[in-house]
This record gives C-alpha cells, structure tokens and sequence, in this order.
C-alpha cells in the first residue's frame, strides 16, 4: 500500500458521530421549520397591516372632519357673540337716549 | 287615519296665525335701506344662535357674565341699524310698517323731540310678566329698530350700563307720578313717563 492509499484508507473508514449529534440535528431542523412559519406569518400580517390602511383613513377622515367642525362651531360661536354683545349695546343705548329725554322733559 | 291628520290640520290652521302674529316681520324696504346706508347693523340670533353664543360668554368678564344671565332666557335678539348719509333716506311708512306689527304691546315710552328724534319703547306682557321689548329709534339720519324676544326688563338692559361704559340710570319706574295725563291710573311701567306717554299705541 502507497501512502496514498493508506492516507484515504484512513479517511474513507467509519467513525462512530459524536454524543448529541442525533439531537443537534433534529433541534437545527426544527429550527429551520419554525422560520419558515415565522417568515409565513410575518408576510400575513403586513397583509394585515395593509388592510389596515382604508381603517386608519377612514378614522383620520372621521377626526379631521371632527376637528374642522369643531373650528366652524368656534368660528360661528364667537361671531354669534359679537353680534350678541353688539346688540345688547345698541339696545342699551337706545334705552338709555330715551330715559335721559324723558328726565329731561320731566324736569 | 284620516280624522288624524284633519285633527293635525286643524291644529296647524289654529296655531299658525297664533305663532305667526307672535314673529315682526322685517319690512321688505328694510333691504332697500340697508343698501341706500353708509353704515348697518344686521343682528338675528334666534335660541339656538343665543344658545350659542351663550356658550362662548365668559364668565370672568362681568359685562359677558351679565349678559349670558340675561339671555339664557330669551326667544331671540334682532337689530336693524341704517346711518345715512343725509336726512329723507327713509320714510315714515318704513317705520309704520314695523310699528303697525305691535298690536298687544304696550309702550311705555314716546319721545317726539324737535329735531325729529323719536323714540318708542314698547314692552309685551302677559299678566306681570314682560315677554319681549321692542325699541324704535328715528333720527333724521338713523333708523334703528331693536325685538328683544322673551322675558326681559328695560332694567335688565339698564344694568348693563355699568359694563358697557354707558353711564347707568335711576329705574324707568318708580317715580313720583303715578297718574297718566288722563288720569287713569299708569302701570309700573308707565309712571316714569306719564308725560310722554302716548296712548294711541301708534300714529
């Protein structure tokens, strides 16, 4: 026998797979499988999350149409105001010329 | 089903002239005057637009304080104001027109001045209740015409004065003559003004 020959005698013979190698390769196996799923569900949920887009449109829509409505109210509330004070000015002008000229004349 | 709705006829046929002869209607020429101004002040607030801005008085402001109480009450507040330029710009039919509305008011004030400055105040009752004040105000260059809708007293708006920075005045009630020149007895209402009152309730 060559060296040669020897050499891949050695390395072509059968040796015993070290403590745990069974179990090692069925945990990394098993591993394998829940990534898969994980990259499955993942892909879901941004399916989701892309449903979710109308939803969120809907609901951004609702609250700025809240929100303007909220700020024509304020505007009509506080231009309703002044015209309320506005005429209980008038009103109380007028009043008052009539009182000081029915003094007047009383006097 | 159809005695119900001829019941619900009826009913309209005999609340509407009620509900309608409580409303002043605003004369058509008042639009006309509103254009012929120089200056015009157009107030309509109904409840719901009192209710309003009712919310938006602030209670630390004692002028604002005091009007939210007195309008909390009220059917409505209307002013219609016209500065012109020159005297003639209205006539007195626009003005009759308004007054001829006041049938079931009482007024309880008439100023006729010689420079043509006219004031009429009226007041609507029901029992001791007052329900609404009208003012009508014709100067030669300045018609103003104010309906105060609800319960509310000439001393209601007197107390306003202190805030608005109109000097305030004695009650218009409460002096000493207490007979109209006819001599029947006057209300409360009329005694300060026994000498101007005007019984005719319109001219």
């Amino acid at each position: 026998m060559t060296p040669f020959e020897e050499q891949l005698k050695k390395a072509l013979e059968r040796r015993e797979p070290s403590d745990g190698f069974t179990v090692r390769v069925l945990a990394h196996a098993k591993q394998q499988d829940r990534s898969e799923l994980e990259f499955g569900s993942r892909f879901l949920q941004r399916l989701r999350s892309w449903r979710l887009i109308p939803v969120l449109a809907g609901a951004l829509v609702i609250t700025g149409g809240g929100v303007i409505q909220r700020h024509e109210r304020e505007a009509r509330g506080e231009a309703a105001k002044r015209q309320l004070m506005l005429a209980m000015r008038i009103a109380r002008s007028k009043l008052y010329d009539a009182q000081v000229a029915v003094r007047e004349v009383g006097r | 089903m159809k005695r119900m709705g001829s019941r619900s006829l009826l009913a309209i046929v005999l609340i509407l002239p009620a509900w309608c002869a409580d409303a002043i209607k605003w004369p058509a020429s008042f639009e006309r005057l509103a254009k012929q101004a120089k200056e015009s002040v157009d107030v309509t607030l109904d409840s719901s637009m009192l209710q309003l801005a009712g919310g938006f008085l602030e209670k630390g402001d004692a002028e604002e304080r005091h009007v939210k109480e007195l309008v909390s009450k009220l059917k409505g507040v209307y002013v219609k104001s016209f500065e012109f330029d020159k005297e003639g710009q209205y006539s007195m039919a626009d003005v009759e027109s308004i007054r001829s509305q006041l049938t079931g008011w009482s007024r309880i004030v008439a100023v006729r001045s010689v420079n043509s400055e006219n004031t009429d105040v009226y007041l609507k009752k029901t029992g001791d209740q007052i329900d609404g004040l009208f003012i009508i105000d014709a100067e030669p260059k300045e018609l103003t015409v104010v309906h105060i809708d609800g319960p509310i007293r000439p001393e209601d708006l007197n107390e306003l004065g202190g805030h608005m920075g109109i000097p305030k005045i004695g009650p218009m009630h409460g002096q000493d003559k207490n007979t109209r020149k006819d001599g029947k007895a006057a209300s409360p209402e009329t005694r300060s003004h026994a000498d101007n009152f005007d019984d005719r309730g319109g001219e």
